[in-house]
């Protein structure tokens, strides 16, 4: 007599426990890893983050989907109160830790197991696949970009909603008429209690560990001038402006863009009076890059920004949204990217970045950095005189916001 | 059912203490002096090789003799007994300091006891000021040649000196041009230039040149030094 394989689905299957149990433990890992990586950056220093579909990866310095994740608006709660806010990923720690333990239950209790535990274990298994599939959405409609630690999550929910649903078939006699113990309705209540509690100590002891930021806050140097004698800066006004701010971008920076799509995503842009310091990181008008072109062809595009006079803003949020391929384009050349401009917004801007008085412009532009003193590296953000740290406009943007300008949050 | 409970605890407890590690790991490092921060490059005018401490000091003389560094107004330029005075440097010792600015600058040319600026003149005067790149300072350097007496070519080496500034006042629109155009006067006592600096960039490649040419002029030039 051959060995009898049960099907996944038969009554007394150990198969949706195990899903189950290796989907909650992989959610367990990726989580832990997002966890550990968020919580670094609370150190205001840079850091490499793990972005791998291996859980346990090292941690690369190309992993620009995981770090955009990271500081969006999306990533953390409660960004007001806590610097950095407390990140997603740690209440989804506390969730499949939860998880993990009841799949090892049913998977060690099989038959034993009551049908208000496997019913519930249904019920709540889905909750990470229904946040996945929102964080899913946010990431390919908000953020253009998929981290691959986040999918790992999101097949980790998956594979657990799949175990938790399949479980469902066991609660059927099975063919030896064995009958599940029906188990007590308000089990389900002392287990509901205990995922709320779980989810939420990791929770309790990262919002009680995190370091005071506020001593840091706008500690990262002043103004010198803050005045551009010639008028040479380009202005643009949120629709319900109280901040005047002022930044130094260049258009082919992806950070700038990242903080761009932060300081629109959180309504933070609308608040603000803003002044607006092109600092492209291109030797061909920047000296201050001696050796190295960061972003090739962008003064030419901060040029283009110049001649764009009213809708500089618009110009600017074109030059963000088409950025990988006018990169592209500025690496073969001045004429390629040329043609993508005068393309868009016609032949007579794209002669005017070729303009004497455009490129003195955008060498006052440059001037008004160094007259300041400020660090060659982009963005930098400054309410009034002051300049936010870098850290500050990113994870802990809101935070210092609320501290430092409040009423831009409102 | 307790086999599952023991490990939700464990799991959780082991979660809230690798948690509460790594979150105080980072407050260690927060409370800790980062000794291998890596530097940042600070935005600043251009600083080329030819700013040696001999140059930067004559130009920290003219700059503060000649009213560009206090910016209180009032006094523009700096006229041959001044340079003499501050520069405490000899006539070829003067120029062979601007030696290095020959590809950065340019001599603009007059007609003998002129200061006005004909079309070629104005254009390369531009030329110039518009390469401005890192630099902070733009210096006009005027002569005269030896044809008449001193008084006279202090005065129009003064007034040559005046029409770039009010030519690139008007091109420019840079309010703050008395804070960066320097200006020297030299008549024709101090710092005459030699036949050879008709071979630098001039307004007037075409015409004969001589001693007597080529001190009726201004030299005019972006100086890529900080100070």
């Amino acid at each position: 007599m051959g060995p009898r394989f049960a099907p996944m689905s038969e009554p007394h299957s150990k198969g949706p426990a195990v899903v189950a149990l290796i989907g909650s433990l992989l959610g367990l890992v990726f989580s832990y890893s997002s966890t550990v990586d968020y919580a670094a950056h609370l150190d205001r220093r840079l850091h490499d983050v793990h972005c791998s579909f291996i859980p346990g990866a090292p941690p690369t310095s190309e992993a620009e989907a995981c770090r955009a994740a990271m500081y969006s608006p999306y990533s953390a709660v409660m960004r007001d109160s806590i610097w950095g806010g407390i990140p997603i990923s740690v209440f989804a720690l506390g969730a499949f830790a939860f998880f993990a333990s009841f799949a090892l239950y049913l998977l060690l209790a099989r038959q034993k197991a009551s049908r208000v535990n496997v019913l519930l274990f249904a019920a709540v298994s889905v909750t990470p696949l229904i946040v996945s599939a929102i964080m899913f959405t946010i990431s390919v409609t908000k953020l253009g970009t998929l981290c691959k630690t986040c999918v790992g999550t999101y097949v980790a929910s998956a594979m657990l909603a799949a175990g938790g649903l399949m479980g469902l078939r066991t609660l059927r006699p099975s063919v030896h008429g064995t009958e599940r113990p029906e188990g007590q309705p308000l089990i389900a209540v002392f287990w509901l209690v205990m995922l709320g509690v779980v989810t939420l100590l990791p929770t309790i002891v990262y919002a009680a560990s995190a370091p005071d930021q506020r001593p840091y806050l706008g500690k990262c140097g002043e103004l010198k001038k803050p005045e551009e004698p010639s008028g040479a800066l380009v202005k643009f006004r949120g629709s319900r402006a109280v901040q005047p701010a002022l930044l130094f971008e260049d258009p082919l920076c992806p950070t700038c863009k990242a903080l761009h799509e932060r300081l629109v995503g959180e309504g933070v842009l609308e608040r603000l009076d803003v002044t607006l310091s092109l600092f492209p990181l291109d030797n061909t008008c920047n000296w201050m890059l001696s050796d190295q072109s960061l972003h090739p062809g962008a003064c030419l595009v901060s040029r283009a920004i110049l001649c764009a006079k009213g809708q500089a803003l618009q110009m600017l949020e074109w030059a963000f949204a088409e950025q990988t391929t006018l990169t592209a384009a500025g690496k073969m050349g001045e004429p390629a990217l040329k043609a993508r401009i005068a393309q868009r917004w016609g032949q007579g801007l794209a002669d005017c970045t070729d303009s004497r008085d455009t490129k003195a412009t955008l060498n006052k532009h440059l001037h008004f950095a160094a007259e300041n003193n400020v660090p060659v590296s982009t963005p930098q953000v400054f309410l009034g005189k002051r300049r936010l740290c870098d850290e500050d406009t990113d994870l802990g943007l809101r935070f210092t916001l609320k501290q430092l300008a409040p009423e831009v949050l409102q | 059912m307790l086999v599952g409970l023991a490990t939700g605890a464990l799991l959780t407890l082991g979660l809230i203490v690798r948690v509460h590690g790594a979150v105080a790991d980072a407050k260690d490092r927060l409370l800790t002096p980062e000794t291998n921060k890596p530097a940042v490059a600070i935005a600043d005018q251009s600083e080329v090789g030819y700013c040696t401490p001999r140059f930067k000091e004559v130009l920290e003389r003219v700059l503060h003799s000649c009213g560009l560094v206090s910016g209180e107004g009032g006094r523009r330029g700096c006229q041959p007994s001044d340079v003499k005075t501050f520069a405490s440097i000899s006539d070829s010792d003067f120029n062979e300091l601007f030696t290095p600015l020959k590809n950065r600058g340019a001599v603009v040319m007059y007609d003998e006891g002129k200061d006005d600026l004909d079309a070629n003149e104005k254009k390369l005067l531009e030329d110039m000021w518009f390469e401005r790149k890192g630099a902070r300072y733009f210096f006009v350097v005027a002569r005269a040649s030896k044809t008449g007496t001193v008084d006279k070519n202090r005065a129009l080496s003064h007034r040559r000196a005046n029409s770039v500034l009010f030519h690139l006042k008007d091109v420019s629109k840079d309010p703050e041009i008395e804070k960066t155009v320097g200006l020297l006067w030299l008549g024709n006592e101090f710092a005459q230039l030699s036949k050879e600096y008709c071979g630098w960039n001039n307004s007037r490649p075409e015409s004969k040149c001589n001693e007597e040419v080529i001190n009726r002029s201004a030299f005019v030039s972006w100086v890529d030094c900080r100070l």
